[in-house]
């Protein structure tokens, strides 16, 4: 049986109780959220800081236990974290302790592959990402840009049916940005899986995805969903086309308001 | 602790076998300085010779000890016992303290332990061990043990505890099981954490281990130190004492080292 | 201090009776006779003869004499250790002399020099103060060296800039600045401070809380050794403590006891 979605989010509300993370107790982040993302589509969810919207992808990644609603994928429920929802975070979350060669490696052992197979594919994929000549580095010997590379690369090597991205670039100086966010098009183009990809930037989200989800302030809910229609190709020239510009002004006034209402709410 | 003043010479300087050795010079020269002032102080008849036996006597007296074999006999019974001890309490503070940090009822019915005998001063259990193993081996291993193992219990709970969220998420997105995470994911990247608490246990399996053979004195080192003293040889006490804190001082350098290697993942490039 | 939710007291109340339960355990298992009353007294017999000590006063000389005598030797040892350790860090001259000396003595088992001091110092006071001092100088002025060769250049530039001397640099800016590391060492020291002070007091004698024990021990009196450990396991926590609370106080600027 084949879903015709992606990921389908239906009435999922989510609080905090005191002692989890360093929220207040109770805090509730998410309200009787519903979303369906298409199979194969680059979603960008979108919103002020604190809107719920890594809440919403570490749910989905089975992170955290979904509370009220329910979070389906092709598979079926989720219930826990696997190797279809693979993720990359914001700040790496490499193995400090394995070379690169071994992080991208990780994922394919534990999946029972033969040794020999692990090393190629996990070759491939640092080729992929252009690391190639630092299979025996160190995370720690690398910059953040390359750190975030073999990330990519140990998340896409398990071949997920489903990538999630928390603020991959968030932590990124602004050229490496760029660069990271054309190379990541490209190889979605490519591969094409379902990505779900948080961030709080407005022309990051334009430029990358095919539709865009913008959540309200806390407690957090899809207040505006909008096509790009911005077509397959990305590339330089997409940030002086016309649309992306208008896009970039129209959704950046939506989230504008959100973020006026979250510094009112008193966080 | 005072891990990186290994001689240190500057980058220009590499590669020049003089330079290094006049660096070397240059860093020891203190030391040099200290054991004149002692040989003069001896010499200048300021404290008697009974109070500060001269180098020379002390050198003498220590390849006494060695030829007739009873340093390294009593050093044999010292060490080993020391080893067992921190061994053991290497081995079984890990696997507590990852587990307080892992499962939340371990955690309840240990932490109460632990916070009770971590204040502690461990030296006050020495008549206590008496009573329960006498004057044999068994009192001061068990002593040993129990010092070293409250410093790895901690140092693992904490490092454990304060592994990054996100690395643990990655390993299960990645298709990690529970006992695999523990493994492979918690345990490395608590290690540093692991490895300096092994550090302290280290030299408290050293007080520990003199300490006990001082007070139920027996055999060992500790033992020797205190018959040679006893019986007025000063310069051998001197000698035993001084091969004690050398092989403290070792023993944290080897460690130190092997620590290092195990964590070069963490050195920059 | 950060606010307990109800599944933080739940986790109290279970580690309390916990406790309650290892000591009940305790008494039943001396009370039924599974463990040898030598080996292990009734609880209840320890903690009456605590009692009767109370009341005739010995349990206080005894422990006022060691607290005395453990927090003389630890002030001593801070008073020469932190200018010692903030200096290696400002003059090179001063690190040059110092560094190799204290790089080999710290590691090294201070204890084994027990016979030299009772040697030079006889068995009383002044040879355990001196010892503990000893033990206690190497850890807080390895700290407190560190800790200030790391402190970053900025603070001192900008404090520089605004027209500090170095005398008030060092005062006003490093030490503070350095203080985190400091007690980090006060606090490695302390407990090196008491097993020293107990094992001094074990080996030279006198009164004092080591003393009492070996005399206990000697004299096969178990429940006079388990009611010296349970007056050390007090004292222990309590100066422990008394440093944790020290520290919170000193360092309310710091990251470390910022509360959400």
């Amino acid at each position: 049986m084949t879903a015709d979605f992606g990921i389908k989010i239906e009435g999922v509300s989510h609080a905090y109780s005191s002692g989890q993370g360093q929220r207040a107790a109770g805090t509730l982040a998410l309200k009787q959220t519903d979303l369906v993302i298409h199979n194969h589509e680059f979603h960008a969810l979108l919103g002020p800081s604190g809107c719920g919207k890594s809440t919403l992808l570490y749910l989905i990644g089975g992170f955290i236990p979904v509370q009220t609603g329910s979070i389906s994928t092709q598979k079926g429920p989720v219930t826990a974290p696997g190797p279809d929802r693979s993720i990359v975070f914001q700040n790496f979350a490499l193995f400090p302790w394995k070379t690169v060669l071994e992080n991208v490696m990780y994922g394919l052992q534990k999946k029972g592959l033969p040794d020999a197979e692990c090393r190629d594919i996990a070759q491939a994929h640092i080729k992929l990402v252009q690391l190639s000549g630092f299979e025996q580095a160190y995370p720690s010997q690398l910059s953040g840009g390359m750190q975030q590379r073999a990330a990519i690369a140990r998340t896409l090597a398990v071949d997920p049916d489903i990538l999630l991205m928390d603020e991959p670039f968030g932590a990124l100086d602004a050229q490496t940005r760029r660069v990271m966010q054309e190379e990541l098009r490209m190889i979605w183009k490519r591969r094409p899986k379902t990505v779900v990809f948080v961030t709080h930037d407005v022309h990051e989200a334009v430029f990358l995805a095919d539709r865009i989800s913008i959540m309200s302030a806390r407690p957090g809910r899809i207040e505006h969903q909008i096509e790009t229609g911005l077509g397959l190709e990305r590339d330089e020239s997409t940030l002086t086309d016309r649309r992306f510009v208008e896009l970039g002004e129209q959704i950046w006034r939506l989230v504008r308001e959100q973020a006026v209402l979250a510094s009112r709410g008193g966080l | 602790m005072a891990g990186s003043d290994i001689p240190s010479v500057s980058e220009e300087d590499r590669g020049s076998s003089v330079v290094v050795l006049a660096a070397l010079c240059v860093r020891y020269l203190p030391l040099a300085i200290m054991l004149a002032v002692w040989e003069l102080v001896g010499r200048s008849g300021l404290v008697s010779q009974q109070m500060l036996p001269g180098i020379g006597a002390i050198a003498a007296a220590f390849l006494d000890l060695l030829q007739s074999g009873e340093l390294i006999v009593n050093a044999w019974r010292s060490l080993s016992r020391a080893a067992t001890g921190l061994g053991l309490a290497v081995l079984i503070g890990m696997a507590v303290g990852l587990l307080m940090a892992t499962r939340p009822m371990f955690r309840t019915f240990i932490n109460p332990l632990v916070r009770i005998l971590y204040p502690m001063p461990k030296s006050a259990l020495i008549p206590l061990v008496m009573i329960w193993f006498g004057l044999g081996d068994a009192s001061k291993i068990f002593l040993i043990f129990l010092g070293c193992l409250l410093p790895v219990i901690v140092s693992a709970y904490n490092g454990a505890r304060g592994v990054n969220p996100f690395i643990i998420w990655s390993a299960s997105s990645l298709g990690a099981s529970k006992d695999e995470i523990l493994r492979e994911i918690i345990l490395p990247a608590a290690l540093p954490d692991i490895l300096s608490g092994c550090r302290t246990a280290l030299a408290f399996s050293f007080i520990l281990m003199v300490s006990s053979e001082f007070v139920i004195a027996k055999d060992g080192l500790g033992f020797l130190i205190g018959s040679l003293g006893d019986g007025g040889n000063y310069p051998a006490m001197f000698a035993v004492i001084l091969s004690v804190a050398g092989t403290g001082f070792v023993a944290d350098r080897l460690f130190g080292s092997f620590a290092s290697h195990r964590l070069r993942w963490k050195e920059q490039a | 201090m950060s606010p307990y939710s109800a599944s933080d007291y739940r986790d109290q109340l279970l580690q309390t009776l916990v406790l309650a339960g290892l000591a009940s355990l305790w008494e039943v298992s001396s009370r039924a006779g599974w463990v040898h009353p030598f080996l292990l007294p009734p609880l209840s017999d320890v903690l009456v003869r605590l009692f009767t000590d109370m009341q005739s006063g010995a349990v206080f000389v005894d422990l006022g004499l060691t607290l005395y005598r453990a927090l003389t030797g630890f002030m001593i040892a801070a008073m020469l250790a932190v200018p010692l350790g903030l200096l290696m860090a400002r003059r090179r001259g001063v690190q040059w002399f110092f560094d190799p000396l204290i790089s080999i003595g710290f590691p090294m088992p201070k204890i084994a020099f027990v016979p030299i001091f009772i040697l030079w110092f006889d068995i009383y006071d002044t040879s355990k103060v001196i010892m503990i001092t000893f033990s206690c100088f190497f850890p807080i002025v390895t700290a407190t060296y560190s800790g200030t060769s790391q402190i970053d250049k900025w603070p001192l530039w900008s404090a520089r800039s605004l027209g500090a001397t170095e005398s008030q640099l060092l005062r006003e800016i490093i030490l503070p600045l350095a203080s985190p590391a400091i007690l980090t060492g006060l606090q490695i020291a302390l407990p090196v401070g008491m097993i020293t002070t107990i094992v001094t007091e074990m080996l030279m004698g006198g009164s004092g809380v080591g003393g009492a024990m070996i005399a206990a021990g000697r004299f096969a009196d178990s429940v006079g050794v388990f009611a010296g450990i349970i007056e050390i396991a007090i004292l222990g926590m309590v100066v422990i403590r008394g440093l944790d609370w020290l520290r919170a106080r000193m360092l309310v600027w710091h990251p470390e006891n910022r509360s959400y």
